[in-house]
């Protein structure tokens, strides 16, 4: 591990990126400790914060093992929302997976299509239209923004209750995330799942208005985000339970898997979308905001900053998208007539950028079949959860629901 | 496409030079930690993508003795401007265990969790090696190409 | 007051605590919604108003479940103790000349020393509950209420030091000709509202003060066993604090029954209603605090102030005298 004896040193060079060497640990807390070496007397108490509870995000059982209010040690339990969609995905041809996949990050759903229908392009050879990837990019930042609101909400209820000054702040941004629903519902008929993209681009095309309609919900967002910064990043209350709460080691998070606005606000300077850009992404500079605290403030501070940059780069966009075919492979009215060409197991691997970090499918696709033969996806609120062992060590239960808030795991797109 | 230093590396190690583009090289059972250990130390590869696993039965028209395959992908990224993948795999027959990176890279013991209980993968040296998706008293493996998707298991089926 | 004229005074006033805590609950829904761009209760009844009576139906017809394990006869009890003891803190509360249940001498230490008691049905709610979440939140409610007392008894005594006496009728007379303790003497008199009610809203377990049933993280707190009749019996002991908190600064702070025009009873409802509303407000507004933050915030910051304030007080007592 890096060493950070010497005071002078403000920053390491792992793994690519410079990281602030004051986040930088010596040792990670073991998450195999066996609570007997800790204390042999059985003093703790072990809380279930179990399947049902209001600030877990999703069905996810955490045992915390407490000295009083202090966690000793934390044992998360997967799989209460466990699906089966990858053995799902292995029955079902590839223009059928993007409607189940959708189901997996539930807060963001064109995600998960996009990232599966990259995978599977890039598995079949098919080329995707230049209409189609502008669209692509400005309906992933709508996402985008759609699910940092929801973000913004929610934690807000972690914070203040949901009878209480949390349900006032998760109220309001619901109310803008209402505005992009109904943009969606205007492209694809559905508001949270809209299984519009497909292998070669997407099903869906802009209806007429729809540009001005989303200039229309930017600018409102704009004027409300201001209101979200005034109530919450100079509120005293807020700063008291977020600045100095639930440091993230960037090495750590590295060696994890974690990446997205978790990672960028330790100082990681690693972003999908200007490091390694798919869709529209070249056209456009992304700027990725990093900062170098790794705090629950610090990680609130990025997702602002994101939502702002993605409000520019949907207006850099949305004027000029290409006119054009919306899809590169013949819209397919049976599902089995894509098929792999090659005559051995071909592989694929892609990732995308998504509100959590990244996400990615491999496919293994299997001669003279139109359907996947593996399907594995690369869930990033996945990593996010397995921080939890490490970054509850010494917290106390209040921080502990807000350190969780802050990461933003999803847990349909955990269990799948 | 593997990235040149990787390369190096997997022709230096492995004496491999043409290794497959999407999956890499196949690495031996007894090499893995060390090409993962330099890839991670030398070349700064410290982002650990995914462990993904997938079961691969004989074929039916295959010789006799030819036996069921697990092949366990990982990858690995460099962070930063000008990020890289360099994807590596492991094939075992079915019921052997291969090792686990657990030791090296913080993110693979859940994953190589994960890729136990769906696809019945076993890793040698990892710390706690037990399901993870699947309540603790399930049994078979529902990743593997045998299990029926309906598969009866009381209460939930 | 003959002793049936006391009677009926404390009969009144104890269904009038009863309906504006019940009442509370939908003036806090309406005034809520509006603040969340959304406009509350409006089926039952017209605007909503017959709305506390439906959650009461609703309430009564549910299952009484106590848990196995827990310690059945403290566990019934302690919400009616609970509720009882609110109310009884109404009976020394003057609405106007003449016009209080019991005048004691002592009115103030009345207030005080069963606000004390009533640290241990909170307590003993969450102990008897026989479940984790509940021991936590009573742990906490015992730490935050036994600390916030000493601050809250230090403010208190200012408008004792400045009005000579105990009885809450001499206090508001001392306040006569809106030289109310909140802004006269200026300075200490103001610091010392403010101090008196954060820590009654601690007290009244409110937010931001409100973790002994944080319900974001122990889901009801020390709440969270209790079903229908007993739940709704705890609730309304939490509005009923928190409207005997109302009142009880506007008596000692903001002059009671004093006012424009015509002194008397309307004026100290108006108070009350007024501080009862802002209660409300700073609860969908704000927050909670960690609990260490929070008794943090007392230890360090209040106590100090208080113990200032009292200083203060008696040099402005002294000075007065003396000029």
């Amino acid at each position: 591990m890096a060493s950070v004896a010497d005071p002078r040193v403000k920053d390491l060079a792992i793994g690519g990126v410079r990281v602030p060497a004051a986040l930088v640990r010596e040792t990670w807390p073991d998450p195999y400790m066996d609570i007997e070496d800790y204390d042999p007397e059985s003093d703790l108490m072990s809380l279930n914060m179990g399947p049902q509870h209001p600030s877990t995000h999703g069905v996810l059982r955490v045992k915390l093992f407490l000295d009083g209010e202090i966690c000793v040690k934390c044992v998360p339990y997967l799989g209460y929302l466990h699906r089966g969609v990858e053995k799902l995905c292995e029955k079902l041809t590839y223009v059928q997976v993007p409607s189940v996949v959708d189901k997996n990050d539930y807060v963001s759903p064109m995600m998960n299509e996009l990232a599966v229908c990259m995978s599977f392009e890039k598995l079949l050879g098919i080329e995707v239209p230049e209409r189609a990837l502008v669209m692509r990019t400005v309906i992933a930042e709508l996402q985008r923004l759609s699910s940092h609101l929801l973000w913004v909400g929610t934690w807000g209820l972690d914070m203040g209750g949901a009878i209480g000054g949390g349900g006032s702040l998760f109220i309001h941004t619901f109310r803008e995330r209402e505005l992009f629903l109904d943009l969606f519902e205007e492209l694809t008929g559905g508001r949270f799942h809209y299984n519009h993209h497909t292998p070669g681009g997407q099903r869906h095309d802009i209806p007429p208005g729809w540009e001005a309609q989303v200039h229309q919900v930017l600018n409102v967002l704009e004027s409300r985000l201001i209101e979200y910064e005034d109530l919450c990043t100079d509120n005293h209350i807020f700063q008291a339970r977020t600045v100095g709460v639930g440091v993230i080691d960037p090495v750590l998070a590295m060696e994890l898997g974690v990446s997205g606005p978790v990672a960028r606000a330790s100082g990681i300077d690693h972003d999908l979308r200007r490091d390694a850009p798919y869709a529209a992404y070249d056209r456009v500079k992304v700027q990725v905001p990093v900062r170098q605290e790794g705090d629950c403030f610090a990680r609130y501070m990025v997702r602002l900053a994101e939502m702002r940059e993605s409000i520019r780069i949907v207006r850099c966009l949305i004027d000029d998208i290409p006119e054009g075919p919306i899809c590169g492979a013949k819209m397919v009215k049976l599902p089995g007539s894509q098929k792999v060409k090659a005559k051995e197991f071909v592989y694929a691997y892609s990732a995308i950028e998504s509100p959590r970090g990244e996400l990615g499918t491999w496919v293994v696709g299997q001669p003279k079949s139109a359907s996947a033969y593996r399907c594995k996806i690369r869930p990033p609120s996945y990593h996010l959860v397995s921080m939890l062992p490490y970054l509850c060590v010494g917290q106390m239960i209040s921080d502990i629901v807000v350190v969780l808030g802050s990461l933003d795991p999803i847990l349909g797109e955990v269990d799948r | 496409m593997i990235p040149d230093d990787a390369r190096a590396l997997f022709e230096r190690l492995l004496e491999e030079k043409d290794p497959h583009p999407e999956i890499g090289p196949r690495v031996p059972c007894d090499q893995l930690l060390a090409v993962a250990r330099a890839l991670k130390e030398e070349l700064e590869y410290r982002f650990f993508v995914y462990c993904a696993a997938a079961h691969f039965p004989a074929p039916k028209d295959a010789e006799e003795g030819t036996p069921a395959e697990i092949l366990v992908a990982y990858r690995v990224r460099r962070l930063g401007p000008g990020t890289v993948t360099v994807p590596f795999h492991v094939r075992v027959p079915v019921d052997t265990a291969s090792p686990s990176l657990a030791s090296l890279y913080a993110g693979a013991d859940w994953q190589e969790r994960e890729q136990y209980d769906l696809v019945g993968a076993l890793f040698e040296g990892h710390p706690d090696l037990r399901r993870i998706m699947m309540p603790e008293d399930w049994e078979g493996h529902p990743l593997r190409r045998e299990y029926a998707i309906d598969t009866p298991h009381f209460p939930w089926r | 007051m003959t002793w049936y004229m006391t009677l009926l005074l404390g009969l009144t006033i104890c269904t009038l605590a009863m309906a504006l805590g019940a009442w509370g609950t939908w003036y806090e829904r309406k005034f809520a919604g509006r603040m969340q761009n959304r406009p509350g209760p409006t089926e039952v009844g017209p605007f909503g108003l017959l709305q506390p009576l439906a959650d009461l139906l609703k309430l009564l017809q549910k299952e009484i479940l106590v848990p196995r394990g827990a310690a059945r006869w403290l566990f019934l009890a302690s919400p009616i103790v609970a509720a009882a003891g609110t109310l009884s803190l109404f009976a020394v509360i003057p609405f106007g000349e003449g016009i209080v249940v019991a005048d004691l001498n002592i009115g103030v230490l009345w207030i005080f020393s069963l606000g004390s008691v009533l640290v241990l049905p909170h307590w003993v709610v969450g102990w008897a509950s026989n479940n984790k979440y509940a021991l936590l939140g009573a742990m906490r409610a015992a730490a935050q209420t036994i600390s916030y007392e000493i601050p809250l008894l230090l403010a208190g005594m200012i408008p004792i030091m400045l009005a000579g006496s105990f009885n809450m009728g001499d206090i508001v007379a001392a306040q006569d000709g809106y030289r109310w303790f909140a802004l006269w003497p200026p300075g200490p008199g103001a610091v010392a509202f403010v101090m008196f009610f954060m820590c009654s809203l601690a007290e009244a377990n409110r937010i931001p003060f409100d973790i002994p049933e944080a319900e974001s993280e122990l889901i009801g707190g020390i709440s969270v066993e209790y079903t229908g009749l007993w739940a709704a019996i705890l609730q309304l002991a939490e509005y009923i604090h928190t409207l005997v908190t109302a009142a009880v600064c506007s008596v000692l702070f903001l002059g009671g029954w004093d006012g424009p025009f015509v002194d008397g009873p309307h004026w100290m409802l108006l108070k009350t209603m007024l501080i009862y509303l802002s209660v409300f407000w700073m609860r969908w507004s704000w927050m909670r605090y960690r609990s260490d933050q929070l008794l943090a915030i007392c230890w360090h910051y209040l106590l100090p102030i208080a113990l200032g304030l009292v200083a203060a007080t008696a040099i402005w007592i002294r000075l007065v005298e003396v000029s």
